[in-house]
């Protein structure tokens, strides 16, 4: 991200997470950007993230982005009844969102070499990948660098994380 | 004048170049030139139309085609195999493979049976052996993301590594680059032994064997782009010689698709997880990917072989037998300490930390094991209760 397009991201309000309105900035971002998504390929999976202790109940809250061809193609939140539309679920607390969006962040959209998405999921901890069919869970390996760089496109808007949504 | 061999290991092979290159081409001379004699029936027949003048002209007739009934839509994604089988001729797929020639599936070919050649090579014939219900999409997926070794890597960005970190890479780099055309070899073998009627897997193969090739490649880079390469293994050899010789394409699919690709799948999660560069990581990321598409066809295709067998039961008991020999010499090769230290070295963060290291592969070792199980069990193939890997690291955590 250029020094100029940083200071434009943060000029901006910024956007809460967890939130659908936030991974919906993420899929307008992918959306936005056609000729990298053909560069890396098809991407066709829904993938379900979860927040652990992110609904206003303390409880989960999950957010299903639909990947079609080279797009984001729907954000919406998730209940116990859609589970099964998602091919996988990486699953973890606010706190270890939180800190990979802001390392993402940290280092101009692309996180350190412990903030990945696979660094992050591989032993199962902090994130955790889920799926009950390992077909449909290996999607999570087949798309991994669109995922990652889906992902990596939070660092060009601000988050604002509870505590400080508050103070805003 | 050499001693004659006394006994049968001392006996040394021929020089194979010349005698072995005239024999066979005197084979080829006798074969083309007195054996087969329709192709030069159908020369004869061509030269003396030619000499008359005349015009065949047989090709415009349309009788038992597609033509003119329907044309190939393409979606969104352009024209894909899906698409264009959606007309009935063309689109159809045989159960059993009948046409053993070149003769492309949904062309007028029925008239000219009798003049066509057979290629005896074409030993896969059923569809169940071959065939995966996602392989249409892995096909396109495959195109889609192939990517480019030499491009897309930033190897402007490599930096240079403490010396065990570095060996330790290179060492994981060689491993891979060793193991890697294996998975271009067995493909490449049943490739050519696949009826063109089947020409969705034999596209799906293709792209396989690409994928692999880059693999090769990209490990082989990285490691001569910092220290250089190291060690190869015997234990890896005799695994890869396990793949490459196994019986049916489904059992080679099975012990490399399913159960090697998804064992490499995971160290390809740990190299990006463990990675000490930017360069290293996106390495991993994007061959876990291809990896990830090999291991999906491996277990569909296992599943459309059980599940169209007409002796499922029989089919079963030959994949555990096959499996029980198979799985332990893949075994062979995932107990190397080629293979087990460098990442271990990589995982603790150091020689010194390879005891925590181990800790962790022992972590991994029954994650691993675990999804090959669910994998199975996915294609109906229950291994869980016979598996001759142990599901915990030997070494212990």
């Amino acid at each position: 991200m250029t020094a100029a397009a940083g200071a434009t991201a943060r000029a901006e309000a910024a956007v809460a997470f967890p939130s659908a309105a936030w991974f919906q900035r993420l899929a307008d971002a992918m959306n936005a950007t056609r000729a990298r998504q053909e560069q890396l390929g098809y991407v066709d999976c829904v993938a379900a993230f979860t927040v652990l202790d992110g609904a206003p109940d303390g409880g989960a809250l999950v957010v299903q982005v639909t990947f079609e061809e080279f797009e984001a193609v729907a954000v919406r939140v998730a209940g116990a009844a859609d589970a099964a539309r998602a091919d996988f679920t990486l699953e973890a607390p606010l706190a270890v969102w939180r800190e990979m969006i802001e390392n993402v962040a940290a280092h101009g959209g692309r996180p350190d070499l412990t903030h990945t998405l696979n660094h992050l999921s591989h032993f199962g901890t902090p994130i955790h990948l889920a799926g009950d069919d390992p077909v449909r869970r290996d999607a999570y390996f087949r798309f991994n660098q669109s995922l990652q760089e889906f992902v990596n496109a939070s660092a060009g808007f601000r988050t604002a994380f509870p505590d400080q949504a508050a103070q805003a | 004048m050499t001693e004659p061999a006394h006994k049968v290991e001392d006996v040394k092979p021929l020089p194979p170049s010349l005698p072995l290159t005239e024999e066979g081409l005197a084979h080829y001379e006798q074969t083309f030139g007195q054996h087969y004699r329709r192709w030069n029936e159908i020369l004869e027949r061509n030269a003396e139309r030619l000499r008359r003048g005349q015009y065949s002209l047989h090709w415009l007739r349309t009788d038992g085609s597609d033509w003119g009934a329907r044309r190939a839509k393409p979606s969104s994604r352009g024209l894909t195999y899906a698409d264009v089988n959606r007309l009935p001729a063309s689109g159809a797929l045989p159960d059993q493979a009948t046409w053993l020639n070149f003769a492309p599936r949904g062309s007028i070919r029925e008239p000219y049976a009798a003049d066509m050649p057979t290629i005896d090579d074409y030993v896969v014939l059923r569809k169940g052996e071959v065939w995966a219900e996602n392989v249409v999409s892995l096909y396109e997926e495959a195109k889609a993301r192939q990517w480019n070794a030499t491009r897309d890597i930033p190897w402007a960005e490599l930096e240079p590594l403490p010396e065990d970190l570095e060996k330790a890479t290179c060492q994981l780099c060689t491993f891979l680059t060793e193991v890697e055309f294996v998975a271009g070899d067995f493909p490449a073998k049943w490739l050519y032994r696949t009826p063109q009627d089947f020409l969705e897997v034999k596209s799906f193969l293709a792209t396989q064997i690409m994928d692999e090739a880059r693999h090769q490649e990209v490990f082989r880079k990285r490691a001569l782009a910092g220290g250089g390469l190291l060690h190869a293994s015997p234990g890896f050899e005799w695994a890869l010689k396990a793949i490459l010789e196994a019986p049916t394409h489904t059992m080679g699919t099975f012990l490399l698709n399913l159960l090697g690709e998804g064992l490499v799948l995971s160290i390809f999660r740990s190299g990006e997880m463990i990675a000490k560069t930017h360069v290293d990581k996106e390495i991993f990321r994007r061959c876990l990917q291809d990896e990830a598409r090999h291991v999906s066809y491996g277990v569909l295709e296992l599943k459309s072989y059980l599940d169209t067998h007409p002796d499922r039961a029989a089919a079963l008991e030959e994949m555990h037998r096959f499996a029980d020999v198979g799985e332990q010499v893949i075994l062979t090769a995932f107990t190397e300490a080629a293979l087990v230290e460098p990442v271990a070295v990589l995982l603790g963060g150091g020689l010194d930390k390879i005891d925590h290291g181990m800790e962790g592969m022992a972590k991994l070792w029954s994650m691993f094991i675990d999804e090959y199980l669910q994998r199975c069990e996915r294609a109906g193939f229950p291994r869980r209760e016979r598996c001759r890997i142990p599901t915990t690291a030997v070494w212990g955590a």
